[in-house]
């Protein structure tokens, strides 16, 4: 117990001494508690076992196969199945189907039309095509909040190309989109024939600004995009679509979900195209863009256009925007899949954690230990940096194993695993270490609170993993797990979410999906406080009780 | 007397006496009631199936969620009655007083599984009363199709008591986990991750059903809580008896792996 | 009182790379307080578990009574042991300690009130034993062994923490017990706790026996009665004292420490050599030096540096 003892101070540099002696107490005090710490072979043990399960549930219980069998040919399984998915200007994968009006465009142009109506269809037989004679037979009525009518911009006709397109929508109102993951908000409130919508796109060289205006006399920019590398000759004119139509009703207990396809309609009229290569005035095409992306909410053979003078109707479906994880998204995954194991690591760690502490009140220790260092609340700040520091190190190592072999595996069997910037991978990555650091700490105190480490387990146990049990085994309805998961310590697993919020389109963006409803740090902070709390009131009870 | 059954008899007496004769044992078996009727009848409360609406609710499994917490206070009980002896030294008392050892984790499991069952049946005719007066008035009607919350009604009775024996294989799975690895937080640690994680894994492996549905019939908290469902049987993964049988399994393989930690390592 | 032996028989255990038990043998017998003593990690505790089958040995047996002990039905009115007395749940009085301790051997409410008093707990027996002193501790694990008057009992370390009245109180007892024909094997490492004790004493040392030996034995077997001898002129004096019979079994600077010759004839024998000397003082060995000469290679953690 040499190694508890704090070194004398010297009195002949009282001021000075004091303050090094004071650091260098704490450093011998870290020393104590890193040798009592590596000292029990079991505690070791835990940590190793830690980024073992971590591994073992990540990597191989974790495992999605993709299988499929094409009538009476071999079963087939992974990347056989899939048809690879469009690939935006960014890299991400897209959602890239619409009906298209179109006609080529020089590098500088202007085209106006006015939208006098958007109304919808949905619903059907879960995806199912109608009868080709009657396609909207059984649907109902109605838009998607993201169905959307308006003039685009686009490279070509190729799934996943660069464009620029201004829109009205569901009930969004004018949205300027370009390049999938960008939309910008512009004129609020419905279309409809008392109340048309009069859209414009500019373009100049790689330059493409939207307007829009009630009248057609008064514009508004509502956004400017630069499309890289745009060529010198594109597609303009005029779409709609529709994404899927997704219904999930939440009860307590359960939650339910239905997935159909949905068709958009726009009729503009006052169309005007400048730069054309006709100068204008060039005969319309009509392309169902997309429709054999095989993860699309499903054709409904309905989509088309008519031509009647100078007045278009336009019906399509499908969507144009990057794909998200979620109901109906296809074989995806994203990389914090393979960090699942991050639970069981959790507990792991918390049961040394809590150890660490209880430990020492099992056959006195803690007098000796407080008898060497005097200053209670430095032991409990020691002993968490020791334990922090551990429990980071094993997630680090766990995740930086767990999730490049994880993101491999899904790509062998043909999942699309969503692409993360080096950012947000380290971030995952780091993150991972300080969700068990933080997480341990808060062990360590719950520990030192209850002393009882059946019950300190058990209360981090339910404090951290049931809150997300609960929404993923759809134990609660989303609304009430995804208000646990912003204000129980359970929060703190934002930071490994990988995948990015779209608000231009609808998703269940809930926890069993990967999306938190705290950004990472906000629900790491949530963590954090937890563990601070925590802290504090361990030190107070660890300073007033006898030890 | 019979020699071997008097031993018997003394080995449950003594360990009735050790769990009478401390208030952690009776708090746990309170807290397992709260919390057993209270998260059910907050369930109960927050739930609502509006008229017109067509909702696919398994009124045992809404009402019994209260399970799903209790099981955890039933883990403590059950770990503590054994890995506390180990934390202060007296389980050699214990066994020198008991040298049968298989005896010793005989009787400390009958009594604090026979607890568990007799609290657990408050708890769950606790929750089916909550459900009871709440349910219905939510819209949650025979008339609409729900399974009644009457225990005349076969499936429910099988949902009830089939939850009461769940909260008991729960307690002997803890029992065997604790002989096993005695140390309290870790026994505990493992008991609670192989109930709670399965449930994570397997919505983790969203993309695979073949896989999902294997995990589903081995988890010990998934296939033992089969046992709660009264409508659509045919979708499970494994028929509700068939469930609470993996369940049992589970307990018997931790009760023997512990029986036999128990008598072969060193006390 | 029926009379039952403790034979322990070749024991050998191992921990890992730790020899603990090394063929230990010995039997206790009844009528005699035994004393078990050697220096701290001898294997005196792991003995008394393999004997209590709480620990299985590697090779050899242990019987009471000429059985094995997890054989016997009811054990504690066979064997009355205490290891260790801070084995109890603290938040538990120590009468319902022993009452469900009771309960496991069949006996009931009435033995357990007898132990209470006979320990001399009756005051405090209904409170917490958690918050017992170590002193009090030992007299409740005393009080258990005694629950099924057994004939057999097993103290390991009884003396610690007790106080001085309390080690008195402890001998009177034990000697009472051997008294009565019961067989009481009681370890410790000092053997100054057993001197007024034992009257048979078994010292162990690396797991197995150095000496089974009764007291009075011992002590005439330690190498008798000492010399010390202070001189300038110690080659001289040990030339000297050699041809007279002695033997030099220590010599530090001016200090000689002779066996063989006692201090009168230490000092005529000098004085017919003519050898100068400053004191000759006799010193009569003592159970504890006895003690310590015999262990003297069999202490596990001697004290390093200084």
């Amino acid at each position: 117990m040499s190694a508890g003892t704090t070194t004398p101070v010297r009195p002949d540099d009282a001021a000075g001494a004091a303050r090094f002696g004071f650091l260098n107490g704490f450093a011998s005090l870290l020393r104590a508690e890193w040798i009592k710490f590596r000292s029990v072979r079991g505690w070791v043990i835990g940590m190793i076992v830690a980024v073992v399960v971590m591994e073992f549930m990540g990597l191989f219980l974790a495992q999605a196969h993709v299988g499929c069998q094409v009538s009476g040919g071999p079963a087939k399984s992974g990347a056989a199945c899939v048809q690879p998915m469009p690939l935006g200007p960014g890299g991400e994968a897209v959602n890239d189907q619409y009906y298209f009006v179109h006609q080529p465009l020089g590098s500088s142009g202007t085209l106006t039309v006015r939208l006098t109506s958007l109304t919808g269809w949905y619903g059907g037989n879960g995806g199912v095509p109608a009868a080709p004679s009657n396609p909207l037979a059984g649907l109902q009525r109605g838009l998607q909040p993201w169905s959307k009518a308006g003039i685009i911009i686009t490279d070509s006709t190729k799934q996943g190309s660069a464009y620029a397109a201004i829109m009205s929508t569901g009930s969004h109102g004018v949205a300027m989109q370009y390049n999938y993951t960008s939309s910008v908000a512009g004129r609020p409130g419905a279309v409809g024939p008392a109340s048309p919508r009069w859209l414009r796109l500019v373009r100049s060289g790689d330059a493409i600004s939207g307007y829009d205006s009630a009248d057609g006399a008064h514009w508004t920019l509502v956004g400017a995009a630069h499309l890289a590398g745009l060529a010198d000759t594109v597609q303009a004119g005029m779409f709609a679509t529709s994404p899927q139509h997704t219904q999930v009703t939440q009860f307590v207990g359960h939650s339910q979900g239905q997935i159909s396809p949905s068709l958009a309609t726009g009729v503009f009229d006052h169309v005007r195209l400048s730069g054309g290569s006709a100068g204008g005035g060039g005969a319309w095409t009509g392309d169902n863009v997309g429709s054999n992306q095989p993860f699309g909410p499903g054709s409904t053979q309905a989509e088309t256009f008519h031509q009647a003078g100078g007045r278009f109707t336009i019906t399509g479906s499908g969507d144009i925007a990057p794909v998200v994880n979620g109901m109906g998204s296809g074989p995806t995954a994203s990389i914090s899949q393979h960090l699942i194991g991050t639970f069981a690591g959790l507990i792991a760690v918390a049961v040394v954690a809590v150890m660490f502490m209880t430990a020492e009140y099992r056959r006195g220790l803690i007098r000796l230990t407080l008898a060497a260092s005097p200053r209670r609340w430095r032991v409990l700040v020691a002993k968490a940096v020791v334990v922090g520091a551990v429990s980071f190190v094993a997630g680090l190592v766990a995740a930086v194993i767990a999730v490049p072999i994880g993101a491999h595996i899904d790509h062998v069997n043909g999942l699309y695993v969503f692409q993360a910037s080096a950012a947000t991978t380290a971030r995952v990555l780091a993150g991972t270490g300080l969700l068990l650091a933080v997480m341990a700490v808060l062990a360590l105190a719950i520990g030192s609170m209850v002393r009882r480490s059946a019950v300190a387990v058990t209360a981090v146990i339910v404090g951290i993993v049931v809150p997300y049990f609960l929404g993923v085994a759809q134990v609660l309805p989303t609304s009430a797990s995804e208000w646990l998961m912003r204000v129980t310590p359970a929060a703190g697993f934002s930071v490994q979410q990988s995948l990015v919020v779209y608000p231009q389109v609808t998703n269940s963006y809930t926890t069993p999906n990967g999306y938190y409803p705290l950004g990472p740090w906000g629900g790491f902070a949530v963590l954090c406080g937890w563990a601070l709390v925590a802290m504090a009131g361990a030190v107070y009870l660890l300073r007033r009780r006898d030890a | 007397m019979n020699m071997t059954l008097a031993v018997r008899r003394d080995a449950l007496h003594a360990e009735w006496t050790k769990l009478r004769t401390v208030s952690g044992p009776a708090w746990l078996l309170a807290g397992l009631v709260a919390a057993t009727v209270g998260v059910g009848a907050a369930v109960d409360a927050a739930s609502r199936c509006p008229a017109g609406e067509v909702c696919q609710v398994d009124t045992a499994k809404l009402t019994f969620t209260g399970i799903d917490l209790g099981q955890a206070v039933v883990a403590i009980l059950a770990v503590l009655a054994f890995s506390n002896e180990y934390s202060n030294g007296m389980i050699r008392v214990t066994l020198a007083a008991m040298p049968r050892r298989g005896l010793v984790l005989a009787a400390k499991a009958a009594l604090v599984t026979g607890l568990v069952l007799v609290a657990g049946a408050v708890g769950v005719l606790g929750s089916l009363l909550a459900g009871r007066l709440m349910l219905p008035g939510h819209g949650y009607t025979v008339a609409r199709g729900f399974t009644a919350l009457s225990l005349s009604d076969g499936p429910m009775l099988r949902a009830a008591a089939g939850s009461i024996l769940y909260l008991g294989l729960i307690a002997l799975l803890s029992l065997g986990v604790a002989a096993l690895v005695r140390e309290a937080a870790v026994a505990i640690g493992v008991v609670l991750a192989l109930l709670y994680l399965f449930p994570i894994i397997v919505a983790s492996v969203g993309a695979d059903p073949h896989w999902q549905r294997h995990l589903e019939q081995i988890g010990p908290m998934q296939a033992g809580l089969y046992i709660q469902a009264t409508t659509n049987l045919h979708a499970l993964p494994l028929s509700p008896w068939a469930g609470l049988g993996v369940l049992a399994l589970w307990s018997a393989g931790a009760l023997l792996l512990g029986a036999l930690s128990l008598s072969l390592r060193d006390a | 009182m029926q009379q039952e032996t403790i034979e322990v028989s070749a024991l050998r255990k191992r921990f890992g790379a730790t020899v603990a038990l090394d063929g230990m043998s010995f039997t206790v017998r009844p009528g005699q307080v035994t004393g078990f003593v050697g220096p701290n990690g001898a294997g005196k505790s792991t003995t008394m578990r393999v004997v209590l089958s709480l620990d299985a040995p590697d090779e050899g047996r242990a019987l009471v009574g000429g059985r094995p002990y997890a054989s016997l039905p009811r054990p504690l009115s066979h064997v009355g042991s205490l290891l260790d007395a801070g084995a109890l749940q603290p938040s538990r009085s120590a009468r319902n300690h022993l009452m469900w301790l009771a309960h496991s051997q069949g006996l009931g409410a009435r033995r357990v009130d007898e132990v209470i008093a006979q320990a001399g707990l009756t005051g405090v027996a209904r409170r917490r034993a958690g918050g017992y002193s170590l002193g009090m501790r030992q007299r409740l694990g005393i009080a258990a062994a005694m629950l099924g008057d057994p004939p057999v009992l097993m103290f390991d370390e009884p003396f610690n923490g007790m106080d001085p009245e309390g080690i008195v109180w402890m001998r009177k007892f034990l000697r009472g017990l051997a008294g009565e024909g019961r067989t009481i094997l009681v370890s410790s490492h000092l053997m100054s706790e057993l001197q007024d004790a034992a009257d048979h004493l078994v010292v162990v040392g690396r797991g197995k026996v150095i000496a089974d030996t009764s007291v009075d034995e011992l002590r005439a077997a330690a190498s008798g009665d000492r010399v010390t001898l202070r001189t300038t002129a110690g080659p001289a004096a040990m030339a000297v004292l050699e041809r007279a019979g002695a033997a030099v079994i220590a010599h530090d600077g001016d200090t000689l420490t002779l066996s063989g010759l006692a201090a009168g004839q230490v000092v005529t024998a000098l004085n017919d050599g003519g050898v100068p000397f400053s004191e000759v003082s006799a010193h009569r060995a003592t159970l504890e030096e006895a003690y310590m000469e015999l262990t003297r290679d069999a202490v596990e953690y001697r004290a390093v540096g200084r």
